[in-house]
């Protein structure tokens, strides 16, 4: 067991190392995604706080939740930038181009290095940028969180991010059946500038199924606030663990099955 | 005279025709354009649904006014698929094939702007069958104006700012004659330019000093003012409106002069 993490850690280490040789030799490129994903939040902030200017609610939020939303949101984007974001957008073109032949004949899971290979710390300074929104939108409610409340939060962030990473990786794996993921990518975008806009209290009926239970970005960052603003139930905490332990299980499943079915030759 | 400006207006006429034609390859790109436009509505009727179920009024827009205001904007929103301009002469340019266009007999920028209106030709009927859909799904009482001249104004007002932002786009792809890396650039754009043209939300939402900042640029006159003015609001802006946009379209036409002449000898055609 320690030997393995031990190898892990090294391959780790190596495509950190390998990828900032690749990202020296763009040095301009280096913060476009911080400036593409920052202004995006940036004018999401000014939206609701145009809304907020004539609004005391949204539902039960008020302003302080929002921008936690936001901010939560932004963390979660901003950390799967910085880790997997690069790496996981070529899978379908790997697959398409036989490419993956590369991945599947070296002694590392495949699907761990297509992960962390292209890796981006030009996102840092969103992270930084998303836990000044959410430091902001804590202040707003005027709550002072302990440290059991600020673990709990935590805890669903990294929660929510591995339902993130599912949903990428499910939506790419499409490819290894299909010759072009192209109509689902553009769903996943619509789909996805819907919920980071509308927290999942707006959802409802039949909304609520599509964006809680097929497409779950509705739950991503509305579960960490509900759980800082008292709103988290057992029964909503059951259902968020539940989604996204079914999500992982169908991903690890699809991946798998996706490798088998993959005959390397390209498409 | 006559003689000679009949067959330039044959070969815009033609690149209008070829453009729209080519629209018909790409079918399911139609027919998805048009279903991903529900995404704009379902945010406006999620949101101010909850919103409007503790107020009957904001901004002096009531529930269905404010969604019309969206039916509208979207439909515009959706008109202007001038984006690709900029990042089709980034390419180009990026991969020396931009002499493809450079050849042709006929001005670059004409070029691209009878594009444009082939391509906004063809997806007219289509956005709009899509509005027509959503305000029936949504059951959304529809706010239209009755005055002809509101109508009129709105109208010359969408023209001109889909020529402006024709115009825009085509300046930000020649950049790239000179400056490598425009990409990032352009994405940050889209996202400024969704907030100042009122698609997320309407601008009358904002405090007025910074409407009014707004009202000094462009972009407040593409999608905004003209949704504004079909449902029947702010029509003492509607000709000062038009004439700041003349103005813009001029000021911009005589940027892309100056900068094309001067940075169109740096293009070598062999890619950088």
């Amino acid at each position: 067991m320690r030997r393995r993490s031990k190898k892990i850690f090294r391959v780790l280490r190596e495509l950190i190392r390998i990828r900032l040789q690749n990202l020296m030799m763009f040095r301009l490129g280096f913060f476009g995604p911080f400036l593409v994903d920052g202004t995006l939040f940036a004018v999401q902030l000014m939206v609701f706080r145009a809304i907020y200017s004539n609004v005391d609610r949204i539902g039960t939020w008020k302003e302080g939740e929002m921008i936690l939303f936001i901010g939560t949101f932004s963390l979660i984007n901003a950390v799967s930038m910085v880790v997997c974001f690069f790496g996981l957008q070529q899978i379908p073109e790997k697959i398409k181009k036989g490419e993956l032949d590369l991945y599947l004949t070296k002694p590392v899971n495949p699907l761990f290095r297509i992960t962390f290979e292209k890796m981006n710390p030009g996102s840092i300074p969103l992270v930084i940028m998303s836990l000044c929104i959410i430091g902001y939108g804590i202040y707003l409610m005027e709550i002072t969180p302990g440290a059991g409340q600020v673990l709990h939060y935590l805890f669903w962030v990294v929660v929510m991010m591995v339902l993130y990473y599912d949903m990428m990786v499910l939506i790419r794996c499409v490819c290894f059946y299909l010759v072009t993921n192209a109509r689902l990518e553009q769903l996943e975008d619509a789909a996805l500038d819907l919920c980071m806009k509308l927290p999942g209290i707006a959802f409802y009926g039949i909304w609520r199924i599509i964006f809680c239970l097929i497409l779950p970005y509705g739950l991503m960052a509305t579960l960490p606030v509900q759980c800082m603003n008292g709103e988290m139930k057992w029964q909503r905490a059951l259902a968020g663990i539940a989604i996204t332990a079914v999500f992982t299980g169908l991903t690890l499943f699809v991946w798998k099955n996706g490798v088998k079915h993959y005959n390397s030759a390209g498409s | 005279m006559r003689t000679r400006l009949l067959p330039e207006y044959r070969k815009y006429r033609e690149a209008v025709y070829m453009n729209l034609k080519a629209q018909l390859v790409w079918r399911s790109d139609v027919i998805f354009n048009m279903l991903f436009t529900i995404s704009k509505i379902l945010f406006a009727y999620l949101l101010w649904r909850i919103i409007f179920q503790q107020k009957d009024m904001v901004a002096g827009f009531t529930f269905h006014g404010m969604l019309s205001y969206y039916i509208i904007s979207s439909f515009l929103s959706q008109l202007e698929m001038s984006d690709g301009i900029s990042g089709e002469i980034f390419w180009r340019i990026r991969n020396g094939t931009f002499t493809n266009y450079m050849v042709l007999p006929i001005n670059t920028e004409g070029y691209f702007i009878a594009m444009e209106a082939g391509v906004v030709l063809f997806y007219l009927a289509f956005d709009f069958l899509a509005a027509v859909i959503w305000i029936f799904l949504f059951r959304i009482r529809f706010v239209f104006t009755q005055e002809p001249l509101m109508i009129f104004c709105a109208a010359l007002m969408v023209l001109l700012g889909l020529l402006f932002m024709v115009q825009l786009n085509y300046y930000l792809g020649i950049l790239t004659l000179k400056y490598q890396e425009i990409n990032t650039f352009l994405m940050i754009k889209k996202n400024l330019i969704l907030l100042a043209t009122g698609t997320i939300v309407p601008l009358a939402l904002f405090p007025e000093k910074i409407v009014k900042l707004m009202s000094r640029l462009p972009f407040y006159y593409v999608t905004y003012l003209p949704s504004m003015l079909l449902t029947g609001r702010c029509g003492e802006e509607a000709v000062p409106g038009i004439l700041t946009l003349i103005f813009w379209c001029v000021f911009l036409q005589f940027v892309i002069a100056v900068t094309w002449k001067s940075y169109r000898k740096k293009y070598d055609g062999v890619g950088i």
